[in-house]
């Protein structure tokens, strides 16, 4: 995806997951674009590591951090002790009405993520995002394996909570294998 | 063999043209990465330091003497795989896919393998290369490592945004030989600050102790963090990404390009560990006393200081393609031997990273400084041009931008549009 047309559809992102009441912090971001991208095949020049609280990707901080630059979305600071939102301004918004063809044709997985995701706190999303890495990396192994695999690079997730991401994450992905 | 390579590998390249001290090489920075590094872990893995939110997070005892090693280790060796003349246009003059970090793994697991292996408890490159690269470069080659908390911190103590050994140590040390003094803050008290700790809640409703540990630092560390970011700020504009500099990183990627074989560094690690910046000057020196020597053009402006001047600064309205847009529209107006695009990459936003409060709370840093969220991130970015076009060419695009920059947008919406449509 071009880049003008990849910063049109976060910056929809970020819009649509605070409209669903999502913190819409980075993580929230981060995780969100991550399972659009494996869930619904939403095309961004993204790789993404198992890293800190599951999957990360540098280059869509990078991107973000540029569009703070550009003036498309803007870091708003939240009483202590939590970290910054991210909210969409004017100019995010011009941006996203000009590049109608791109927001039509990727609004409904947006709508669909920010739906699924935005009433969902950051701990869930982790433990989703790292349950979708361990079934993209290990597909062929069962549930409880994956959660082990999950449990064995993110100790503080419970296994039983490990166990229910992998489920939820299958019931999404099977309808489309 | 190749870590003393890196006595001939200058640390800022060209830049000893505009800062005649920065005549440093990367053999010293890979050191004093070393020692910081080993610094941190010492400090961070101290019993005091040690709360019980993160205890688990930490390896036996016995194995402590072995992860230092491993750190310091991959400290010393985070840059063996540098081109001659460092970071200057290497995505020009690697094969495609290849990048130093690639290059520093490659030869990890050839030349180093069997020193590695010798020293005492042996040590595993993978694990090495894993925290030299650290998460971001593992990413971007396509390593597909995964990285467990303790090696996450252990990476982040290397090449780490927040509190790297490798930034600490570069400002530090170019700070040192430029004379440019915006890169000193007080890292004897950052280091003594920083511990391992639980991140801070990402939101409200989240609970103590959910996420994974971290790198932090204490609250009286805060003020030397913030004073290492603005370090960095000033060292970007006034050093590294000086336009001058900028300039001779496009002569001295237009020497190379027309003097190596294929216009690209080999990036096998023999090859690559046979050649330095010894190499590079000798062969600018003879090319730009003959004049059918390939490279002479740029040879000749790198020895007799001809270098592009700026024609046009990056302004706060420009957004991140515009300078590009108007740097290839004056190529084309002017002449593509007499334009270049010099350009910094992009800041990226401060890291947040948390904050041990004196109420035993980790605390978001980006909530608690008022200094990190203000930071500029726009990258440097010019329209650098030859002495002999400079004036008329600055005159065209201050006349011109606003043209230039529309037709470009709706050049690449339209491209867009038809790449959606089809």
């Amino acid at each position: 995806m071009n880049r003008l047309a990849q910063d049109a559809v976060l910056v929809g992102l970020v819009r649509r997951l605070r409209d669903a009441d999502s913190w819409g912090g980075e993580t929230h971001v981060q995780k969100a674009a991550y399972l659009l991208h494996e869930l619904r095949g939403v095309p961004f020049a993204f790789d993404f590591i198992l890293y800190k609280h599951g999957p990360f990707s540098f280059e869509l901080r990078d991107e973000l951090a540029s569009m703070q630059s550009d003036r498309l979305i803007e870091r708003e600071p939240r009483r202590l002790p939590y970290g910054p939102q991210l909210q969409v301004t004017d100019r995010g918004r011009a941006l996203e009405h000009r590049m109608q063809k791109t927001m039509a044709r990727y609004g409904e997985d947006l709508d669909w993520v920010a739906s699924w995701l935005g009433g969902r706190g950051v701990t869930d999303l982790e433990r989703l995002a790292t349950a979708m890495w361990m079934t993209r990396h290990h597909d062929d192994a069962s549930v409880p394996a994956r959660a082990e695999r999950l449990i064995a690079k993110k100790p503080h997730i419970e296994l039983s909570d490990a166990i229910d991401a992998v489920e939820e994450i299958d019931a999404l992905v099977a309808p489309t294998a | 063999m190749p870590f003393q390579r890196l006595r001939n590998i200058h640390q800022l390249a060209l830049t000893y043209l505009v800062y005649p001290g920065a005549s440093h090489k990367r053999f010293e920075h890979s050191l004093g990465v070393m020692e910081l590094a080993g610094r941190i872990y010492d400090t961070v893995t101290r019993d005091d330091k040690r709360s019980d939110a993160v205890r688990d997070v930490f390896p036996s005892a016995k194995d402590h003497g072995y992860w230092r090693t491993v750190v310091r280790m991959a400290a010393l060796c985070h840059d063996l795989g540098h081109l001659p003349f460092s970071h200057a246009a290497e995505d020009a003059l690697l094969p495609d896919g290849v990048d130093h970090e690639r290059i520093t793994w490659d030869i990890l697991h050839s030349d180093m393998a069997t020193i590695l292996a010798d020293l005492v408890p042996p040590v595993r490159p993978d694990l090495v290369g894993k925290l030299a690269l650290g998460p971001r470069k593992a990413e971007k080659l396509g390593l597909r490592l995964e990285f467990d908390p303790w090696e996450a911190i252990l990476a982040e103590i290397i090449v780490g945004d927040a509190f790297g050994a490798d930034r600490m140590d570069y400002l530090l040390r170019d700070s040192l030989h430029t004379g440019a003094t915006y890169g000193r803050f007080d890292h004897h008290r950052l280091i003594d600050t920083l511990r391992i700790m639980p991140s801070a809640p990402r939101e409200e409703g989240e609970g103590e102790g959910l996420a994974e540990p971290t790198l932090g630092c204490e609250r009286g560390g805060l003020q030397s963090a913030e004073a290492l970011l603005l370090a960095r700020y000033f060292m970007f504009s006034q050093v590294y990404y000086h336009p001058t500099r900028l300039a001779y990183n496009e002569h001295l990627k237009d020497f190379l390009v027309e003097w190596l074989p294929d216009g690209r560094f080999a990036a096998d690690p023999s090859a690559h560990l046979a050649r330095d910046d010894s190499d590079v000057l000798c062969a600018i020196k003879l090319a730009a006393r003959s004049p059918s020597a390939p490279g002479h053009r740029a040879a000749r402006r790198i020895v007799s200081r001809d270098h592009f001047k700026v024609a046009y600064v990056r302004s706060p309205d420009d957004s991140s393609d515009d300078v590009r847009a108007l740097a290839d529209a004056a190529a084309e107006r002017f002449s593509p031997e007499l334009v270049r695009h010099g350009a910094s990459p992009s800041r990226g936003a401060a890291p947040d990273f948390p904050v041990f409060d004196r109420d035993g709370r980790s605390v978001s840093a980006l909530g608690l400084s008022d200094v990190f969220g203000k930071l500029p991130t726009s990258p440097d970015e010019y329209v650098l041009a030859d002495r002999s076009i400079r004036p008329e060419l600055a005159r065209w695009i201050s006349r011109e931008r606003e043209q230039i920059l529309e037709e470009a947008l709706d050049a690449q919406t339209e491209e867009i549009d038809e790449e959606v449509t089809t």
